[in-house]
């Protein structure tokens, strides 16, 4: 249990300062000392909080899901021509900035929430694609061998033998791109999603250095929070699955 | 030799999308949305003509079993994307009012659909030709300039884009230099730091954790989070010492965004130069040491020179990563390409939006192409496939 410990602990800091943020008024009045208004009252940060997780969660259960059926599709018999294309789409579309691509995305689809989920699902897929076919790839066909010898369907050899030996590779390639996400999530405010980027944007064009840190301090603890979560999840899978990884 | 249902089902694809998309759009002026026009309204019935035959011609040459036909393909599909901005300046000539100076061409959805797929069946063809580097080079050079001559050409002065460019050359040019100076001024500080950290825990094994530890640590912290986080420290500093500000140093601009730039950048290059260095397998270093080098020797003579691919790698993913972050910092005032996104997004001026994130992405590409083939020719000759 002291592996989730971590990602808890943050997690209550987390919400403890997105709804205790104003208490914290005098010390920002200290940073800011010019400023009347020195805590951002535009929107709650809880609401800003729920709404930027919402956009990451709802872009990476998509995502995830897209980039496996893609991963399964390219390395099956029937796909296996399409494998050297689609593993080059996933390699190559990493090195289009995210910043350029949530841009492309605002002359296609508009301002708003729209264009930052299909940008997010869209650059996030490719660290999840990338990894699921380097999880598949890389097991032993004597392993699949074997679980075909006795008797397993196709299927069953994909459930039960192929998907739970990527898996722990898979999952990285989600923590990747979640870590990606929740970044440009932020840089999504200047497109009008309304996530705690905005307490940073509108701390940099007011000239005010307090809310830059209110809205930056919580984007950093997200990161933290969720980046702790991911090492307690990839911890226990390594002691569920493989103990002698674990040690 | 088997039917390409690759380069067939791409094909397809792109076929459907070229028809049903707008291939571009007139706009009377900068903000007003354009009128979009299809394939047929676009470049008349024999344009429509050229590109289904051209894009009928590559599936048949897909299906068909002909000898030679990946050669025939390449040249196909290369001589497609190198005059694919064709498209546009026919359609400009066509649908472009005369009499209103304000008026532009702007390219819709279809032509970026033919130009991603076109682009996709060419990495296909090349990747069955057994990728050859001379001939990828051959290539881009071609296609490349073959767009830099169309750009350059009267014919396409009304494309948004190009209006937008020729509305601020001068301001272009400043932030190519900007958003290079601090990518590359960012990844070589950062390079420099690597190695001698990557040094250090080498010869002192207890500092791996925590080193290791503080660089991934600060690659979890989001970009704008970082940013944002080093302007009331960097303010403070230049208030306790003014002399810092004659130097151009501020809670915002340029320091602030180098400083963040070689914090991400720590993290790639930290791990690949370990890891490369470690790596060195111990037998040829007791080779070496039996042919009577020393230490100092053995670092510069084997190990390095066996490193440097990895190390290169990881000099790619950091220059890949430098210069999108750097376009972030545009929102900190460091300028740069991204000062044109932020601007466009401000302005809801998409044309200038793209001038910004275009040449982001192509500098990417270009970084990511040259370190890739830097690595390879460093590769020891018999590692070399």
């Amino acid at each position: 249990m002291r592996l989730w410990l971590p990602p808890v602990l943050l997690a209550v800091l987390l919400i403890g300062l997105s709804t205790g943020m104003p208490a914290l008024e005098p010390l920002f009045h200290w940073i800011q000392p010019d400023k009347q208004q020195v805590i951002y009252e535009r929107e709650s940060f809880l609401f800003l909080l729920q709404n930027h997780v919402f956009l990451v969660i709802v872009s990476a259960a998509a995502g995830t899901l897209a980039a496996v059926a893609g991963g399964i599709f390219a390395t099956r018999p029937s796909g296996r021509d399409f494998l050297p294309l689609v593993s080059q789409i996933a390699s190559i579309g990493q090195t289009f900035p995210p910043v350029a691509v949530l841009a492309l995305a605002v002359p296609v689809l508009g301002f708003g929430e729209a264009p930052i989920l299909v940008a997010l699902m869209l650059y996030g897929l490719l660290p999840i694609l990338r990894n699921t076919l380097a999880g598949l790839e890389s097991i032993n066909p004597a392993v699949k061998e074997a679980a075909r010898g006795m008797g397993m369907s196709p299927l069953q050899v994909l459930v039960r033998a192929e998907l739970p030996l990527a898996g722990r590779v898979i999952l990285a390639g989600i923590r990747t791109s979640v870590t990606i996400n929740i970044a440009t999530a932020a840089i999504g405010s200047t497109i009008g999603a309304r996530t705690l980027g905005d307490p940073v944007i509108a701390g940099l064009v007011n000239g005010n250095t307090a809310y830059v840190l209110q809205g930056a301090i919580l984007i950093g603890l997200l990161a933290l929070t969720t980046d702790s979560l991911f090492e307690a999840l990839e911890r226990t899978w390594d002691r569920r699955f493989s103990p002698q990884v674990a040690g | 030799m088997s039917v390409n249902r690759v380069i067939a089902a791409l094909g397809l694809l792109a076929l459907a999308l070229v028809w049903l998309l707008d291939l571009g759009a007139i706009q009377p002026n900068r903000i007003v949305p354009g009128t979009g026009h299809g394939l047929v309204s676009a470049v008349g019935w024999g344009g429509a003509a050229l590109v289904t035959s051209a894009l009928a011609g590559a599936i048949l040459l897909a299906v068909l079993r002909v000898r030679g036909r990946y050669l025939l393909l390449l040249a196909l599909i290369g001589l497609s994307l190198a005059l694919l901005p064709l498209l546009l300046e026919v359609f400009a000539s066509r649908h472009l009012p005369e009499d209103s100076p304000y008026a532009r061409s702007s390219v819709g959805a279809g032509f970026w659909c033919l130009l991603f797929l076109l682009s996709l069946m060419l990495i296909e063809v090349v990747g069955q030709l057994g990728r050859r580097r001379g001939l990828q080079l051959l290539l881009v050079v071609v296609i490349g300039s073959s767009w830099v001559v169309f750009l350059q050409s009267d014919g396409l002065e009304s494309l948004s884009l190009v209006r937008e460019f020729n509305a601020r050359p001068a301001k272009f040019e400043q932030a190519l230099w900007t958003h290079l100076t601090l990518a590359f001024g960012a990844v070589t500080i950062s390079a420099v730091l690597a190695f001698g950290l990557a040094l250090k825990m080498m010869r002192s094994p207890a500092w791996q954790r925590p080193i290791l530890g503080l660089v991934s640590f600060l690659q979890t912290i989001p970009s704008l989070a970082v940013f944002g986080l080093l302007i009331a420290p960097l303010s403070a500093l230049v208030a306790a010492f003014p002399a810092l500000e004659s130097l151009g140093i501020r809670g915002i601009g340029w320091a602030p965004a180098l400083l963040a730039l070689i914090a991400y950048s720590l993290l790639p290059m930290v791990r690949n130069t370990f890891v490369a260095l470690t790596e060195v397998p111990e037998e040829l270093a007791d080779a070496g040491r039996g042919m009577g080098m020393n230490e100092r020797q053995l670092f510069f003579k084997l190990k390095l020179p066996l490193a440097l691919p990895v190390i290169i790698e990881g000099v790619r993913i950091t220059t890949i990563q430098a210069i999108g972050l750097t376009a972030v910092a545009a929102l900190i005032g460091a300028g740069g390409f991204g000062s044109f996104i932020f601007q466009g997004l401000g302005q809801a001026a998409m044309d200038l939006v793209l001038l910004g994130a275009l040449p982001t992405i192509v500098l990417a590409l270009l970084a990511d192409a040259l370190l890739t083939m830097l690595a390879a020719s460093f590769r020891p000759a018999a590692a070399r496939v």
